[in-house]
């Protein structure tokens, strides 16, 4: 078993950025609203090319929306 | 629920009645003697098979093609479903070469007519199967991530 997860901050960015919807955000990153509603819930991790283009979407950097920490 | 999951309920749905139309007609007009001597009969037979792959075709070609419908996260399921299909023709291969070779092995022959009905079946069991394999693979991911 991995010792690690990957968060993320994706619903706090959504609710800084003007409560931005799923929707909304799944259109600006090319997804589904599903796939968005499984990564800020943790049971998806998106890949490299999804998540750089969740962080562009929120116009910030990529370790401002993906931490990669420990699981303890 | 997801575009492409929404899809495989609608295909495992007519999937089944897919599968018991064929078996009904197959029962109703005459089962494997009737199927090998009359030609009406094959054709219709033939009719709703390939009339249900276009369905089925149709039902996941047009949410593959569209990509606000289908991203990484539907293809990394779809592609893990072929799992599922893989086994359940492994599975029905297996029914099908022991129940042939058991039910003809006096005969020491297997009448042409199974191999078009092995077809068929294997045809229905692998669209079944991907439907059934798609709606496992969101359960799961919904599950354990």
């Amino acid at each position: 078993m991995a010792d690690y997860v990957i968060s993320n901050r994706i619903r706090r960015l959504r609710f800084d950025h003007n409560e931005m919807t799923q929707q909304e955000l799944a259109d600006l990153a090319g997804c589904t609203r599903q796939t968005i509603i499984a990564i800020e819930q943790g049971k998806y991790v998106p890949s490299l090319e999804l998540a750089f283009l969740i962080a562009r979407a929120f116009h910030v950097p990529l370790e401002e929306v993906f931490q990669f920490v420990d699981r303890d | 629920m997801a575009p492409l999951q929404k899809r495989a309920f609608y295909g495992l749905a007519f999937g089944i009645v897919w599968a018991i139309a064929l078996v009904l007609v197959f029962i109703l007009k005459g089962g494997a003697a009737a199927f090998d001597q009359d030609a009406a009969f094959r054709l219709l037979i033939d009719g709703l098979w390939i009339g249900g792959l276009i369905v089925y075709l149709v039902l996941f070609d047009s949410i593959i093609r569209r990509s606000k419908h289908f991203d990484e996260r539907d293809k990394i399921i779809m592609d893990r479903s072929a799992r599922i299909q893989w086994l359940a023709l492994l599975l029905s291969m297996v029914g099908w070469i022991i129940g042939l070779s058991e039910h003809f092995h006096d005969q020491r022959q297997v009448p042409i007519v199974f191999l078009f009905l092995m077809f068929i079946f294997t045809l229905l069991v692998s669209s079944i199967a991907q439907s059934v394999g798609i709606l496992i693979g969101y359960w799961k991911m919904g599950r354990n991530g």
